[in-house]
């Protein structure tokens, strides 16, 4: 059996040491940012670029979030039906040239003010969830930049921190292995699954060895994290796994190497898996282990 | 039609005997929004933790094949209920609303009735 260690969420801190521009403090204090907090406290207004997103700030209030990771208010509104891609297009053509398509979506009748505001403020925490994950790349601030939504419901800079913060130890004390949160994903043994909700299943039938928790964000519309939850709750029961590491390059036939093989920087061969032993040695994939792990953490936490 | 802010003030002050509410996410636990609450009773925290009640109800529906859809559930305390109306709604998918009523001077079929009143006007 292997043994797992369970290492705590990784702390915010950003990896570089040396400061990428001048009047950036890397890692100056605590909390999340650093830097979103003296952005916070000056009142400012622009767009926070970071590693995974940006954050769009209004007199040091965040009025809005951008992540690759998670899918955008135009796909949170369209998945409750609120809201259609073309509506959606129009709002923009019509009133995105004065910043002000979230009051054009509800004046003219297209959204109500409650779908808006509860679709706008689940894509503000989610996407900033990610924005503010550690990050070893420099932030930039760009004053002045606001975004073509609007304000809909601004955020103060501490509660969001506050969010992120008690979000990333939920996804820890729900099971303590991030792989489900970024790798490719399987199912672990079909035959021995307990019935799951329905919106864990949802996310389970989209399980395929290929994708991985943000594709499957994108394809049912939800908010990445709900999905990173339902991960790591499906993990923990022993349902979903990650799908053996797979080599980046295709191996070569032998003697096709030739002479380039001489050319060729030594390097230590890549380990290769055949996906069943990978399977059989990956600590989830066994539901006892994961039961056995679950007991410990539980022990532990006593 | 209302925001989240005057859905959760018309709660409190249409509701005899309502001293809290709160509009929860069940599935990351986030209060969307709370109003009321006190010192003592800390709202943020209270949607966090029902979050759990909910998913524990849903999964055992799940368990014993039910194919009903969860309305409302009703805590009873000694000197207080605790309402959990789940919405359903456009972009209102996993959401609830959590509401705090004093039972000396709440009327639990009037509260109920009234809480389906407000999710319908915050989702229309």
């Amino acid at each position: 059996m292997t043994v797992v260690d369970t290492p705590p969420p990784r702390l915010p801190v950003r990896q570089t040491q040396t400061p990428a521009e001048p009047g950036v403090s890397p890692a100056a204090g605590p909390g999340v940012s650093p830097m979103l907090h003296r952005l916070a406290a000056e009142r400012a207004t622009g767009v926070l670029l970071r590693e995974h997103g940006t954050l769009y700030l209004s007199d040091g209030q965040v009025t809005h979030a951008e992540s690759a990771e998670t899918p955008g208010l135009d796909v949170l509104l369209a998945t409750g039906g609120a809201l259609d891609a073309e509506s959606w297009r129009e709002a923009i053509a019509r009133a995105g040239a004065r910043r002000q398509v979230g009051r054009f979506l509800v004046d003219s009748g297209r959204v109500a003010e409650g779908a808006l505001e509860l679709c706008h403020v689940a894509a503000l925490f989610d996407a900033a969830y990610f924005v503010l994950g550690p990050s070893g790349a420099p932030a930039r601030f760009r004053y002045g930049a606001a975004h073509w939504l609007g304000p809909v419901r601004p955020v103060p800079v501490a509660a969001l921190e506050r969010e992120s913060l008690r979000r990333r130890e939920l996804l820890h004390r729900i099971w303590p292995a991030p792989a489900t949160d970024t790798a490719p994903l399987i199912r672990a043994d079909r035959a021995a699954e307990p019935p799951v909700p329905s919106r864990q299943e949802a996310v389970l039938d989209q399980v395929n060895g290929v994708r991985t928790a943000a594709d499957i964000s994108l394809a049912l519309g939800r908010p990445a994290f709900h999905t990173l939850v339902d991960l790591r709750r499906l993990a923990a029961a022993g349902i979903v796994t990650t799908a053996a590491p797979q080599s980046l390059r295709a191996p070569q036939a032998p003697g096709a190497a030739g002479p380039a093989a001489a050319d060729a920087a030594p390097e230590p061969p890549p380990p290769h898996h055949d996906p069943v032993s990978a399977l059989l040695t990956q600590p989830s994939a066994d539901p006892d282990v994961a039961l056995l792990r679950r007991l410990r953490d539980a022990l532990e936490a006593l | 039609m209302a925001n989240t802010e005057t859905a959760l003030k018309e709660a409190l002050a249409s509701i005899e005997g309502a001293t809290g509410a709160a509009l929860v996410d069940y599935t990351s636990g986030m209060a969307l929004g709370t109003l009321g609450g006190s010192k003592s009773f800390d709202l943020n925290v209270a949607a966090a933790g029902n979050t759990d009640v909910v998913r524990a109800k849903l999964r055992t529906m799940e368990h014993l094949g039910l194919k009903g859809e969860i309305e409302d559930i009703l805590i009873t305390l000694s000197d207080a209920y605790h309402l959990i109306r789940l919405i359903t709604g456009r972009g209102g998918n996993g959401l609830f609303l959590y509401l705090v009523l004093d039972s000396k001077r709440a009327n639990l079929a009037m509260a109920r009735h009234q809480l389906k009143k407000i999710e319908a006007d915050l989702e229309v």
